[in-house]
């Protein structure tokens, strides 16, 4: 459509560098045009300075000549002047404009007009008044056509001039009959009223100047050519690089990632660009990173959901092993009642084994969230307040009133205090008090959870073998309090947090759980 | 001394009455799985001091009609039934007849939820694998409980 629309396909470096020309071009032509314009003044305001004072010398020298009225001598010094410094002529002119003398022959006794620019440099036009201000007064034309600069000089009248006996020579009367005089017959050439003579004028070629500038013009659109064009090609080249290069890198980089390869790095830059190429590869290096995770997790997700298949289809046949092991145990002679022990205690081996692999997949597999530990205790409490053996159970809510927030799975916290509360239960078959307590402690960023009943307690093998190892697999009798108390302790330390009984038989049990809160 | 001493001779009495008296418990068992219902069959039939009467059925339909034409002391029902599922199968039995115990069975795994359960109406959950022990001790819990509240 329009100009500017098809600049933009036109790639940067090829855009500054033009502009830069052009920049260049437009400077350099202002500043050239305006120092020529001063030169050629200059040079011209030297001429007429020149010409002036050569007009004075002349008029000092050829005095002498012309008082003596020596025409031939006035002719042939004109002569020689001319031709030195760009002299072309020189004339002689009389006050009427009357050309008495001349290097150049043909132009003696022209007569020039009153408008002629000589007259009107001192004269005004009409009335052959002089101009009111010798400020004014103009000694120089310049021709700029025929490269000529026009000099004249007046010639004042002087004592010698209408005393001198020298005028008194036969060529005089012609120049009388020229003078207007009031008849009387004096020995003066000149009247003594008269104030100019005559001038003397000096033609000046200056086409030896114009060439010159002529030529320094050319030189100077040659160098600014010259300069535009290394300064463009110079900038092309240094954005090409500087920028061009580092910005292609950049651009194949992100296609390349587009593209999935994540593997190959970007070579590193300088300065802003280079940092921009630093955080290209730092950023590719994290998704790579995330990728792998990725990948990591949905392995680990696969896994899980295979051990939860396996684990939910075990489970069948080995509860058949498990019951009908403890059943032929019991009934059976005393020799083969140590077989059917093996049997069943390798049968919950397995199903410890079992549940060991799910609870690492899980916890692999979990989420973790914001979680307000009261809201999970209330709804644990909830549940369990349906349940028929917690009819003769109270429970003591003593929760602080605001607690932060916490890391967590709120399942698994759930479960925790589900479990806790069930053993509670059992150790309370006639009924008690559990207390349930929240405390945060603001020093060491700690959440704790503290939960104690007045049942019968813990007994000292099951302590004893929690506090030994997490390996619930060393529970292997049947009771489930061991096994409830190591899922929460197992739990607990999931959370990154710990778990701690105290537990005196007969006396009640104290569960301790510190849970750290989320900086 | 007096107010103590009641609860005291009532729950004296009340294991007296457990441990003494044969009773007779009806339980119906519904799984899909055949070693499951043999397992529980086994495992409190070996029970010295109460007497099951045991009802096993292998489909939730079954399983629902069956309590429907009889009067069962508990059910003990699996997760993960096919065709309707064991928490549809819960909710339909606490419709149609709240007061029966329901003790639900389930594969230990991701899939078994305690508050699901419990808060369907279930009176507890058992995790299969389960030993002897372990399946009479909740049932044994269940009347326990029956018997103090009662």
């Amino acid at each position: 459509m329009s100009i500017p629309d098809k600049l933009k396909h036109i790639n940067i470096s090829t855009r500054i560098s033009i502009l830069l020309g052009l920049v260049i071009i437009l400077t350099m032509g202002v500043f050239s045009t305006l120092s020529l314009i001063k030169q050629e003044n200059d040079s011209i305001e030297i001429i007429k300075n020149n010409s002036n004072q050569l007009c004075a010398t002349i008029e000092k020298i050829l005095r002498f000549s012309m008082l003596e009225n020596r025409r031939n001598e006035i002719t042939k010094a004109l002569k020689d002047i001319v031709g030195k410094e760009g002299i072309r002529t020189v004339r002689i002119l009389n006050h009427e404009g009357l050309i008495k003398y001349s290097s150049k022959q043909s132009d003696i006794n022209q007569q020039i007009s009153q408008s002629n620019p000589r007259c009107t440099g001192c004269h005004d036009n009409k009335d052959n008044m002089l101009v009111s201000s010798t400020k004014n007064f103009v000694n120089y034309r310049i021709d700029k056509q025929k490269n000529l600069v026009y000099n004249f000089l007046p010639i004042y009248n002087a004592h010698s001039c209408y005393t001198s006996a020298c005028h008194s020579s036969g060529e005089m009367s012609s120049s009388i009959n020229l003078k207007p005089t009031n008849g009387l017959q004096t020995f003066h050439y000149h009247d003594s009223s008269q104030t100019v003579l005559g001038f003397i004028e000096i033609e000046v070629s200056t086409e030896k100047i114009a060439s010159n500038l002529g030529h320094t013009r050319s030189q100077l659109i040659l160098i600014t050519i010259i300069i535009a064009l290394l300064a463009s090609i110079l900038t092309y080249f240094s954005i090409r690089t500087l920028v061009g290069k580092p910005v292609k890198n950049l651009v194949e980089g992100t296609r390349r990632v587009a593209k999935g390869n994540l593997k190959q790095e970007i070579p590193p830059g300088k300065a802003e660009l280079g940092e921009l190429s630093h955080s290209f590869n730092l950023m590719q290096k994290q998704l790579l990173t995330t990728q792998s995770q990725l990948i990591e997790s949905e392995k680990l997700a696969s896994i899980g959901k295979l051990a939860d298949e396996i684990a939910y289809e075990i489970s069948n046949p080995l509860t058949g092993i498990i019951v009908f092991s403890e059943n032929l145990s019991k009934d059976s002679g005393e020799d083969k009642i140590k077989d059917y022990k093996v049997i069943h205690t390798e049968a919950l081996r397995i199903r410890e084994i079992v549940r060991n692999i799910l609870t690492i997949t899980k916890r692999e597999l979990l989420e973790f969230k914001d979680t307000n530990v009261n809201e999970v205790i209330n709804h644990s409490i909830s549940i369990v307040n349906k349940l028929s053996n917690f009819q003769n159970i109270q429970i003591v809510n003593r929760l602080q009133k605001s607690v932060p927030n916490i890391s967590a799975n709120s399942g698994l916290l759930d479960q925790v205090f589900l479990n806790l509360l069930l053993i509670s239960s059992e150790s309370m078959s006639n009924g008690g008090i559990i207390n349930i307590s929240t405390n945060y402690v603001k020093d060491n960023g700690e959440l704790d959870i503290i939960f104690s009943d007045t049942g019968k307690g813990i007994p000292e093998e099951i302590l004893q073998k929690l506090s030994a190892s997490n390996n619930s697999a060393g529970l292997s009798n049947t009771e489930r309090t061991g096994i409830s108390l190591a899922v929460c302790k197992n739990i607990i330390e999931m959370h990154k947090g710990s778990f701690s009984i105290e537990s005196k038989p007969g006396s009640g049990t104290s569960i301790l759980i510190k849970l750290l809160v989320n900086s | 001394m007096n107010r103590n001493r009641v609860p005291e001779l009532l729950y004296l009495l009340n294991s007296w009455l457990t441990l003494s008296m044969q009773r007779q418990i009806k339980i119906l068992a519904i799984d899909s799985k055949e070693i499951i219902l043999k397992s529980i069959r086994k495992a409190l039939n070996s029970d010295e001091k109460t007497e099951y009467i045991i009802t096993t059925s292998g489909t939730s339909i079954e399983g629902l009609k069956l309590i429907r034409n009889d009067i069962y002391d508990l059910v003990l029902l699996d997760l993960a039934m096919p065709g309707i599922n064991g928490i549809e199968v819960l909710k339909r039995i606490k419709k149609f007849n709240y007061d029966i115990p329901i003790v639900m069975l389930s594969g230990y795994s991701s899939k078994s939820s305690y508050s699901d359960v419990i808060s369907n109406g279930a009176e507890n959950l058992l995790l299969k694998p389960f030993t002897t022990a372990e399946l009479k001790s909740v049932v044994s819990n269940i009347f326990k409980a029956d018997k103090s509240t009662g």
